[in-house]
């Protein structure tokens, strides 16, 4: 099946959290305020938004509020009528004219200068915008989401942001977690990302060498879901051999992964002298490397015969005599709780 | 001042990842300022695999050591 462009994927708690919440505001009409770092899909997740709201036939209008000069946001928001600026040669509607019926996302709200800030507060209280330049009063039907990186309450502190308009845009508030915070949605994330690009250049998704996962999995990924994501497009352009092994990932992600504790499970050290014998102590040894390969291999026996230089089948002989037949087999990813509701692109 | 040691402890944040996957990087000498590894597995015949850790060791060499010369992969 292909997968989607947006998709919006966690099976982690915290992801959880976020459905629920999407789910249980479906039917509102009230502003939600999105907060996450870069990266952390505030735009894919104000579209899921809309897309489960009664507005989904009208349309979704996204607008970054940092891509505008002062002068040209109210132009950009509210439109503007001929003759309103030198250059403004027609009339012109504005953001929230063009998603009428529909919603309007306004990303980086905190950006807004002071002085469009006052401007904003009033089209929220009245529902009526005024084209730069023109006289009369538009009503808009539209629902407001806003996104920001940044703490607003603190900005309100700070007085860079005015209270009021944060009060008006704090109605429903939502925090979309950091990529470190939910390590264990990496791995279906990256499977999500790597079949995408694959099947972009007509091949099948690839299969994921354990090392990667675990390299992948320790790695903070600052630019969060967006970093992750150009990482499985670079492997994607890259990768010849058909498979994601260590050598597809960039050293610097690497390097970085390799100062959390434990990036990969280390071979333990042999054990602490004791009264037992050589034998019973060299089969503890055994039993741990196996269990270490095993487990670095997620279980995958024949990858963790390779890693031990063994062939498979000794591999299965050492398992019996060391009694570790009930040792983990592969952790299989079940997919079906593992994606939300996703967006068509 | 480029040391074995010091190229060592470079190699040896990456070398857990690359034994995990079946294959290693081995340091083969230093001479001057540069150094020659080895790398072996699966990786070692990928060309892309070759550019991708040959310029960022390269580059984490350098950064460890501001006056390292260059990296060979033998």
């Amino acid at each position: 099946m292909p997968v989607p462009d947006r998709l919006v994927i966690g099976r982690s708690d915290k992801m959880r959290a976020v459905f629920e919440f999407v789910d249980v505001i479906a039917r509102s009409e009230s502003t939600v305020l999105i907060t996450g770092e870069s990266g952390t899909g505030k735009e894919v997740i104000a579209g899921l938004i809309h897309q489960t709201s009664r507005r989904r036939g009208a349309p979704f209008v996204p607008v970054s509020c940092a891509l505008f000069s002062e002068t040209l946001i109210e132009s950009e928001l509210f439109g503007h009528e001929r003759g309103a600026f030198t250059g403004a040669i027609k009339d012109r509607p504005g953001r929230f004219e063009l998603a009428q019926g529909g919603t309007i996302f306004l990303d980086d709200v905190d950006d807004v200068p002071l002085g469009m800030q006052v401007k904003l507060l009033r089209v929220l209280q009245n529902r009526t915008i005024e084209r730069l330049g023109g006289t009369r009063l538009i009503p808009v039907n539209v629902r407001v989401l806003a996104g920001t990186k940044r703490d607003l309450r603190q900005l309100v502190a700070e007085g860079k942001f005015r209270e009021d308009l944060y009060y008006r845009l704090n109605v429903l508030p939502l925090t979309l977690p950091p990529l470190r915070d939910r390590p264990e949605d990496i791995p279906v994330l990256m499977e999500a990302f790597l079949g995408r690009f694959f099947s972009r250049r007509g091949d099948p998704p690839p299969p994921i060498s354990a090392a990667v996962v675990r390299a992948f999995t320790a790695y903070p990924w600052p630019g969060n879901v967006r970093e992750l994501e150009n990482a499985c497009e670079r492997i994607a352009q890259m990768n010849t051999c058909g498979t994601i092994r260590i050598g597809c990932a960039a050293v610097n992600i690497l390097l970085r992964a390799s100062e959390e504790p434990h990036p990969v499970p280390q071979p333990p050290a042999s054990a602490e002298s004791s009264e037992r014998s050589l034998d019973d102590r060299l089969r503890e040894f055994e039993s741990s490397l196996i269990r270490w390969a095993l487990d670095a291999s997620h279980g995958n026996k024949s990858k963790a015969a390779a890693m031990l230089k063994i062939k498979r089948s000794t591999l299965g002989d050492r398992i019996r005599h060391c009694g570790l037949e009930s040792a983990p087999e592969s952790r299989e990813v079940t997919d079906r709780d593992a994606v939300g509701p996703w967006l068509a692109s | 001042m480029v040391t074995k040691e010091r190229v060592e402890a470079v190699l040896g944040r990456v070398r857990p990842f690359l034994l995990a996957d079946g294959g290693d990087i081995e340091l083969v000498d230093v001479e001057g300022a540069s150094a020659t590894v080895r790398l072996s597995g699966a990786c070692a015949g990928c060309p892309t695999a070759h550019i991708t850790l040959h310029l960022g060791i390269e580059a984490a060499l350098r950064d460890a050591m501001p006056d390292f010369g260059t990296l060979r992969v033998g």
